[in-house]
């Protein structure tokens, strides 16, 4: 077992990445309010949601990165 | 669609916030002892109250004024049965007690009188209370008979006295919010409305002596009780007129004893039908043999419907879950759902499984199971309302007629289960209200 150092750079890269899974999801509310018809007072009474499905898009998305990640590490191997 | 906001814990300040001339106090004319201007006359004053019959209903209302009616004091006890006179003394050791009510009306200490003695001393005790000069409240239902509710109305309206009866629904947050609902049409058309009320037990009360047999448990014989129609059905019939404005046009039923066969006169299985100009129906079933669905009061309008007794209403269409939900649930149903080639040809029309939305928050409810009085059910509110008129003189418009229809409805239920017939609503038990005159 090693330290993990998480550098400034990598924290600015989840940031940015998290940031762009809450606007994907976000703008999913917002097209759900026009697809369904509901009221637009959901943009914010459905943070909570949007919230939700920001962590899900992250945690799918660290998941492709992960396995990415591995894939190269062992063709570099070989 | 606007209707008052309250719950019931604010319902008195609420209520007494409001002016003469709101709409609340306009559609439920005897809440205006709440309002403003009136609680003005009643401060730092006391109605002074007799009890006549202190058993069970007369002791809860004891309880009840001693713990939160602080408008009243019990100045006298009146009871023919020793023991329950001797209970009531306990609480209340200041109050003068008497076994005749005559001695009782001759004090001129005692202003208002509330009547809980059984059903068929309903009539004499209110006329004789009248008729000394006393305000009065006497216990649902009015009277024994429909002639004895007559006289007791003629008697209230020539007496320019304070009349109450003990309809608390009439004072119960929760009703007052879901009338202004049907007033005002948020559940639409009303299209019908269904009361019932079951328990499990025989309804005796213990009796020390087989002597005492007809004077302790008097609901069970036809002399002194309509049985389940005067002591439970009123409470659910007053609905009809309240909601619909209307009086039937023509009642029917059928009333059996099917289970309590102990030598009881009145009936432990009824069911009647009251059928409106309109053609809109109320019904009323009771059966104190089996308690599963306990009591409910409905009313069903083409948009949604009420459900008193739980304290909640249901609209028919209810409001779509939030779009984020509705987008979740498509792609869940795409992507986890079976594809089958054959479907179902026929769904049953299973209930609604809607969880609705309270009419009130903070909503007490019961299941009718007691048989003395509920917590929360409007009692207090109606005594406490008793005891203000009491204070200021000044009889209470529309409460004597919605309780006298009440009574009379219940009556000539019994009357249509007896003959077996199909009875049209006779005229001479109609009185000026809900537009009929005098007959």
């Amino acid at each position: 077992m090693r330290d993990i150092l998480l550098t400034v750079k990598r924290q600015r890269t989840e940031i940015v990445i998290f940031i762009v899974c809450f606007l994907v999801a976000f703008g999913l509310n917002l097209y759900s309010i026009v697809a369904f018809g509901t009221e637009w007072k959901e943009l914010y009474t459905q943070l909570l949601w949007v919230l939700c499905l920001s962590v899900l898009f992250y945690g799918i998305v660290l998941f492709l990165r992960l396995l990415y990640w591995g894939i190269q590490k062992i063709l570099h191997k070989k | 669609m606007e209707t008052t906001d309250f719950s019931r814990r604010d319902f008195l300040k609420s209520a007494a916030a409001m002016g003469g001339g709101s709409l609340l106090l306009s559609a439920f004319p005897w809440l205006q002892t709440f309002s403003k201007e009136n609680q003005k006359e009643v401060i730092g004053e006391k109605a002074k109250i007799a009890i006549i019959g202190t058993g069970s209903r007369g002791m809860y209302h004891i309880q009840n004024i001693l713990r939160v009616i602080p408008q009243a004091e019990i100045v006298a006890l009146c009871d023919v049965y020793q023991p329950h006179l001797d209970q009531a003394a306990a609480l209340c050791p200041k109050a003068k007690t008497y076994t005749d009510y005559r001695e009782l009306l001759l004090s001129p200490e005692v202003e208002g009188v509330l009547i809980a003695s059984p059903l068929h001393t309903h009539a004499s005790l209110t006329i004789a209370g009248l008729n000394a000069g006393k305000h009065v409240f006497c216990e649902k239902s009015m009277a024994r008979t429909l002639d004895d509710c007559k006289a007791m109305y003629d008697t209230y309206k020539q007496s320019g006295k304070v009349l109450y009866i003990g309809q608390q629904r009439l004072f119960d947050p929760k009703y007052i919010k879901a009338f202004e609902m049907v007033h005002n049409g948020s559940i639409g058309e009303v299209v019908g409305i269904r009361n019932y009320w079951f328990r499990n037990n025989d309804w005796r009360r213990p009796v020390s002596d087989p002597s005492l047999e007809r004077h302790i448990n008097w609901r069970l014989y036809k002399e002194y009780s309509g049985g389940l129609m005067t002591e439970l059905a009123t409470h659910q019939l007053q609905l009809g007129t309240w909601a619909l404005k209307a009086l039937p046009d023509f009642i029917s039923g059928f009333g059996d004893i099917i289970f309590w066969k102990d030598g009881r006169e009145v009936y432990d299985s009824v069911n009647v039908m009251y059928h409106y100009p309109n053609g809109v129906h109320m019904s009323f079933e009771s059966t104190i043999s089996n308690k599963f669905f306990g009591m409910g009061e409905q009313i069903l309008g083409h948009k949604g419907t009420i459900e008193l007794s739980k304290g909640k209403y249901y609209m028919e269409e209810p409001k779509p879950a939030p779009g984020i939900q509705q987008l979740i649930n498509q792609i869940e149903h795409k992507v986890f759902d079976n594809v089958s080639f054959a479907g179902p040809s026929w769904v049953p029309e299973t209930a609604s499984e809607s969880k609705g939305e309270y009419i009130v928050e903070k909503t007490k409810t019961h299941d009718g199971a007691s048989s003395t009085g509920a917590v929360g059910d409007g009692s207090e509110e109606l005594v406490a309302a008793f005891c203000h008129s009491v204070i200021t003189g000044k009889p209470i418009p529309s409460l004597v007629e919605e309780a006298y229809y009440s009574s009379v409805l219940a009556l000539l239920g019994i009357k249509a289960m007896e003959e077996r017939v199909v009875m049209p609503f006779p005229d001479a038990y109609k009185i000026p209200y809900l537009n009929h005159s005098n007959v």
